[in-house]
C-alpha cells in the first residue's frame, strides 16, 4: 500500500476529485494548508501599503492506495491538478506498513 | 414496529408503559439481591426521565441506591453488583449512583446534574425510614438553595445552547440537548418546581400547559428515533427524517422539519424568556443597568427590565407604521420585545397586513433600520414575532426551509439570519484578517442596501423550480418595488443578490494567479464600491454556512481575491475608452471617458450632465450641487484647463467642506467633467441655504481664473493636526506599469483642509495633466489616486522624481 500526499491548488482541488472518482477513489483526506515551494509568494500594494504574501493557500490530499492502482492514480491526480504554471503543487509517496477498518477489524488493502 | 404505532397514538402513555415494564424488571433484580440484605437501611429511588416515568426505549435507568450510612453500603458492594448486573442482563442500560440522605442534601457544584436530578425523584422499594429522611431534608435543601439550584441551571443551559451555536434551526437538530427541545422544556418545570418547593413540602413536577401540544410533538420524535437508531441517538439525521417522515405518512421530510422547527420555536422563546428572568433576578448589578437603560424610553415604546413595551398597545391597528418604528428602537438599542408586545402584535397582525400589502415609500424607514447597529437582532425579533413576513411575505417562503446540503448546517431562514449577525459582529474584530473586513464595513455609505441584499440573497431557495439566483433576483425585485426602494439602492442591491456567489466561485473554481480571474472579477463588479459591497456579502454568506465554514485560510484566501480585484480595478480606470454611445449627441460627449464612467453613472445622471455641458457652452462653466446621503455631491463641467481639478478642490476646502470623494473624466474633445462629494462638518449649508449657491457662483468664478483660490484659503482657520503618535507616515507611490497610458501616483497621507488643492496644485505646477483621480478617505487617512500625463504621454523618470520630491516635501510640511 501507499500514502499519496498531494499539495495542489486549491481551485484544483474539484477536478481532482472528480478525476479520482472517475477510477473508482472516493475516500481521502483534505486539509486547509498554507505554504510556498518556488512559486515563494508575491507582494500586493493596497492603499499605499505593501503586503507581503509569502504563504499561499493550499490544499493538501492525503488517500493510501493499493500498490497495483498508484500509477493509474497519479497520473489521474497530477493531471487533473496541472496548469503548467508555477505554484501547481507537489506530489509525495510514501510505504505504508499496515491500515486498519476500526470498525470492523479489516487489515491490509481490505481496509481501503 | 407495534411500540412505534402506539408512540404514534398515544406518546405518553407509551413512554409510562415503558416505565412500568422497567419498574417489574427493577423491584424483580432488587427482591432477588438487595431486599433482605439491605433490609432495614436502604431504599431505591427511580432519578431523572425514569423517575419523571418518561423513559423512552433506549434512554438510560437512572437508579439511587439511598442508604442510611456509607458503612451500610460499603458491606453490600456484591449484592449490589447482583442486582445491577442482572439489569444489564435483563438488556437495560443502567446508571446508577450510590448515596446517603445527606449527601442528597447538600450543593454538590462540581455535579449539580445529581442535585437536579432529585427533583425528579419516585421511590420504588426499600426501607421507607431511609427515603422518610431524604423526604424530610430535600425540601428544606431546594428551598434554602433555590437560589444557587436555579443560577447553576441557567449556568448549565446557557452552556448547553452555546454548543449548538444558540440556534435550534439546525438542518440535524438534536431534539434533546438543542435549544428549543426536550431538555428545555424539562428546563422549565424545574425551575417552576424549584421557585414554588416551600422548606415542608417538595413543589411536584409542573409541566407547562400551554406547551403540552409541543411536548407530544418531541415526545414522539424522541420515541421515534430510538425505534430508528436502535438506541438513544436524539439526532434528527437527514436518515431520520426520511424515516420518521413515512412512518407519519407526510409527503416529504421537510414537511417535518417544519412541524419541528414551529415546536421547536415556541420551547426556545419559552426557556430564554424565563432564563432571561432569573439571570436578572439574581443580578443586583443588572438590575441597576436596567435602570439605566429604561431612560431611553420614547413616546412609542418603554423600555424595562431589558424588554419593549409599547405604550399604546391599540395604536397598532391604527397606525401600522408603527411597527417600522419599533424595528428601528429595536435595532438602534439593541433589546429584545416582552411577551406583552409579542402577543398584541400578533393579535394585531390581519389589520396591519393590510396596510403594508400595498405599494408604499416604505424603504427610508427599512432602510434607515437595517443600518442601525443592531439590525441583526430587529430583523430576528422580526421574524419571531411575523413582522418580517408582514413586511416582506416573500420570506414565508424560507421560514424553516431545509435544503439538505452536506455543508450547510442552518435552515434558510436562520442561515439569512446568521449571515446579517455576522457582519455586525466584525465591528468587534480585533485580529487580522477579520479586522480588514471590518475597515471594508467601515467604508460601506448605504449599510442598509448591503443587508437588505443579505435578507434576499437565498430568499429563491424556496422556488425549486428555477435557479436560487434567479428566483432571489426575481422575488427582491418585487419587493423592492413594493417598498418603492429609489433605483440606485435597487441596482445595488440586486447586483449583489445576482452575484452574490461569484467570488466564492473565483476562490474555488478559478486560478487566482491568472489575470483573467481578476479581469472577470472586475468586470463584474464594475467599481470598487461594488466590490467591497460584493466582498462583505461574500464573507458573510460563508461565514453562516456552519461555523466552521469561515477559517482563517479562507478568510485570507477571499481578502487576497478582493486585493487583486481592487488593484486590477483602480488599475483599469484609465485604460478602456468609450468608443460608441448609442446616439450622435451622447457619442458627442462621451467619447474618450473611461468605461468607469458608463459603470458609476445611471441614464439620469448621464442626461443631467448632457444639460450641464450643454449650460457650460454658454458661460464656459456649470456646476450643480445636489444633497444625497447626508453628503452633498458637487458636478461640475468645462474645458481642460491647467489647476482646473486643483481650483474646485481649494474652493470646497475654503468653505469649510470635506472633500469625501472626488473624480475626472475628461472626454476627446478636452471637455472635463469632475465630480466632488463632500460632507459639511459645521452644517453651513444646512443652516444656510443660500450659501449652496454662493459656494456654486465661487466654483465657477474660480474654474475661470476670476478668484484667487490661494486667497480664499487664506482666510481658512488652521486646524490643530492630530497628537504625533496618531499621525499617519506620509507616502508617495509612483507606478508607470499600472496603467498603458498615465502614471499612476498614489498618495497616502494625513487628511487636512486644503491636502487636495495643495497636491492637485504640485501636480500640475509641474506641467503634468491629472486624467483621472480616484480619492478616498479613512478617518483621518487621506488615499489619493491619480493618474497623470504630461503632453498626453506617461512621465519620463525624470519627471516622475521631480514629481516625487515636490509631493514628498508637500507632505512632510
Amino acid at each position: 500500500m501507499k500514502k499519496i500526499e498531494a499539495i495542489i491548488q486549491p481551485f484544483k482541488l474539484e477536478p481532482v476529485k472528480e478525476a479520482l472518482k472517475t477510477i473508482g477513489i472516493d475516500g481521502m483526506t483534505i486539509t486547509e494548508v498554507r505554504g510556498h515551494g518556488r512559486q515563494k509568494g508575491h507582494k500586493e500594494v493596497y492603499r499605499g501599503q505593501e503586503y507581503n504574501v509569502d504563504l499561499l493557500p493550499k490544499m493538501k490530499l492525503e488517500l493510501v492506495v493499493a500498490d497495483a492502482r498508484l500509477d493509474e492514480v497519479l497520473r489521474a491526480l497530477t493531471s487533473a491538478a496541472r496548469t503548467g504554471k508555477i505554484g501547481d503543487g507537489k506530489v509525495f509517496v510514501y510505504d505504508v506498513a499496515e491500515a486498519i477498518r476500526i470498525r470492523n477489524d479489516d487489515r491490509g488493502e481490505a481496509a481501503l | 414496529m407495534m411500540i412505534a404505532e402506539k408512540q404514534l397514538s398515544d406518546p405518553l402513555r407509551a413512554l409510562e408503559e415503558r416505565t412500568a415494564a422497567v419498574d417489574a424488571l427493577v423491584l424483580k433484580s432488587w427482591a432477588q439481591h438487595l431486599s433482605k440484605a439491605a433490609s432495614g437501611g436502604a431504599a431505591l429511588l427511580a432519578v431523572g426521565g425514569y423517575g419523571r416515568r418518561q423513559l423512552f426505549p433506549y434512554s438510560d435507568v437512572d437508579l439511587l441506591l439511598l442508604f442510611a450510612s456509607d458503612r451500610a453500603a460499603g458491606g453490600l458492594k456484591d449484592a449490589i453488583s447482583g442486582f445491577l448486573q442482572q439489569l444489564w442482563d435483563a438488556g437495560l442500560r443502567v446508571s446508577h449512583s450510590v448515596r446517603t440522605p445527606a449527601e442528597c442534601s447538600e450543593l454538590h457544584d462540581s455535579n449539580i446534574e445529581l442535585n437536579i436530578s432529585l427533583l425528579d425523584q419516585r421511590y420504588l422499594t426499600g426501607d421507607a425510614g431511609v427515603y422518610g429522611s431524604l423526604v424530610q431534608r430535600l425540601p428544606r435543601f431546594v428551598h434554602g438553595q433555590r437560589d444557587s439550584l436555579t443560577r447553576h441551571l441557567s449556568r448549565m443551559t446557557r452552556e448547553r445552547h452555546a454548543r449548538f451555536n444558540d440556534t435550534f434551526y439546525h438542518l440535524e437538530p438534536d431534539v434533546k440537548e438543542a435549544p428549543g427541545g426536550l431538555r428545555d422544556l424539562q428546563l422549565l418545570a424545574w425551575l417552576t418546581q424549584i421557585a414554588t418547593t416551600q422548606p415542608t413540602a417538595l413543589a411536584p413536577p409542573a409541566p407547562i400547559t400551554e406547551l403540552n401540544e409541543s411536548r407530544a410533538f418531541l415526545f414522539k420524535l424522541r420515541g421515534y428515533l430510538h425505534h430508528h437508531a436502535k438506541r438513544d441517538s436524539n439526532v434528527l439525521s437527514f436518515d431520520a427524517q426520511e424515516w420518521v417522515a413515512e412512518q407519519l405518512s407526510l409527503a416529504e421530510p421537510a414537511e417535518l422539519m417544519r412541524a419541528y422547527f414551529r415546536n421547536a420555536r415556541v420551547i426556545d422563546r419559552s426557556a430564554l424568556r424565563v432564563l432571561e428572568t432569573e439571570e436578572a433576578r439574581a443580578s443586583s448589578l443588572f438590575a441597576q443597568f436596567r435602570d439605566r437603560r429604561s431612560r431611553i424610553s420614547n413616546t412609542d415604546f418603554t423600555v424595562s427590565r431589558e424588554r419593549v413595551y409599547l405604550r399604546a398597545p391599540q395604536q397598532i391597528e391604527a397606525e401600522p407604521e408603527v411597527l417600522l418604528r419599533l424595528l428601528q428602537f429595536v435595532a438602534r438599542h439593541g433589546f429584545r420585545l416582552s411577551l406583552e408586545a409579542e402577543e398584541r402584535i400578533a393579535a394585531q397582525t390581519p389589520a396591519a397586513r393590510k396596510y403594508f400589502t400595498p405599494s408604499r415609500p416604505l424603504w427610508p424607514a427599512i432602510g434607515e433600520a437595517l443600518s442601525l447597529p443592531y439590525a441583526a437582532l430587529a430583523l430576528r425579533v422580526a421574524h419571531e414575532t411575523g413582522v418580517l413576513t408582514l413586511l416582506f411575505p416573500e420570506m414565508e417562503d424560507i421560514d424553516c426551509l431545509v435544503i439538505r446540503d452536506f455543508y450547510h448546517r442552518y435552515t434558510v431562514d436562520e442561515h439569512t439570519l446568521v449571515a446579517i449577525q455576522t457582519l455586525a459582529q466584525l465591528r468587534a474584530a480585533k485580529d487580522s484578517p477579520g479586522t480588514s473586513y471590518a475597515g471594508l464595513l467601515s467604508e460601506i455609505e448605504q449599510l442598509g442596501v448591503l443587508v437588505f441584499a443579505l435578507l434576499f440573497h437565498d430568499v429563491g431557495k424556496g422556488s425549486p423550480e428555477e435557479g436560487h439566483v434567479e428566483a432571489s433576483l426575481r422575488i427582491a425585485d418585487r419587493a423592492m418595488e413594493r417598498i418603492q426602494m429609489p433605483l440606485a439602492e435597487r441596482t445595488t442591491a440586486a447586483f449583489l443578490i445576482r452575484c452574490h456567489l461569484e467570488m466564492s466561485t473565483a476562490m474555488s473554481s478559478r486560478d487566482p494567479d491568472d489575470p483573467a480571474t481578476t479581469q472577470y472579477l472586475a468586470h463584474k463588479v464594475g467599481t470598487v464600491e461594488n466590490l467591497k459591497y460584493l466582498t462583505l456579502v461574500t464573507y458573510a454568506d460563508i461565514s453562516a454556512v456552519n461555523p466552521t465554514a469561515m477559517t482563517s485560510w479562507r478568510a485570507e484566501q477571499l481578502w487576497q481575491l478582493y486585493l487583486r480585484t481592487y488593484n486590477e480595478l483602480t488599475r483599469e480606470l484609465d485604460a478602456e475608452r468609450i468608443q460608441h454611445a448609442g446616439s450622435p449627441e451622447r457619442d458627442a460627449f462621451l467619447e474618450g471617458f473611461p468605461i468607469r464612467y458608463l459603470r458609476t453613472h445611471s441614464d439620469g445622471d448621464i442626461a443631467r450632465h448632457m444639460q450641464l455641458e450643454m449650460d457650460s457652452r454658454a458661460r464656459g462653466v456649470a456646476a450643480d450641487i445636489a444633497r444625497s446621503n447626508g453628503s452633498y455631491r458637487l458636478t461640475l463641467v468645462t474645458a481642460d484647463r491647467p489647476f482646473l481639478f486643483a481650483s474646485i478642490a481649494g474652493t470646497l476646502s475654503s468653505f469649510g467642506m470635506n472633500i469625501l470623494k472626488a473624480e475626472a473624466f475628461a472626454n476627446r474633445r478636452g471637455t472635463v467633467l469632475d465630480t466632488f462629494s463632500f460632507s459639511d462638518p459645521v452644517r453651513t449649508l444646512e443652516l444656510n441655504p443660500s450659501e449652496v449657491d454662493r459656494l456654486k457662483s465661487t466654483v465657477e468664478r474660480a474654474v475661470l481664473g476670476r478668484v484667487d483660490v490661494k486667497q480664499l484659503l487664506r482666510s481658512r482657520p488652521k486646524v490643530t493636526p492630530p497628537s504625533r503618535k496618531a499621525r499617519i507616515q506620509p507616502s508617495v507611490y509612483m507606478d508607470n506599469h499600472a496603467s498603458r497610458s498615465a502614471t499612476l501616483i498614489q498618495v497616502v497621507t494625513e487628511d487636512r483642509p486644503g491636502l487636495l488643492y495643495d497636491i492637485a496644485s504640485t501636480i500640475s505646477s509641474r506641467g503634468a495633466s491629472i486624467d483621472v483621480v480616484l480619492i478616498d478617505t479613512e478617518a483621518h487617512k487621506a488615499i489619493d489616486v491619480f493618474y497623470v500625463t504630461a503632453g498626453g504621454e506617461k512621465l519620463t523618470v525624470d519627471k516622475q522624481r521631480e514629481l516625487e520630491q515636490a509631493l514628498s516635501g508637500l507632505l512632510r510640511g
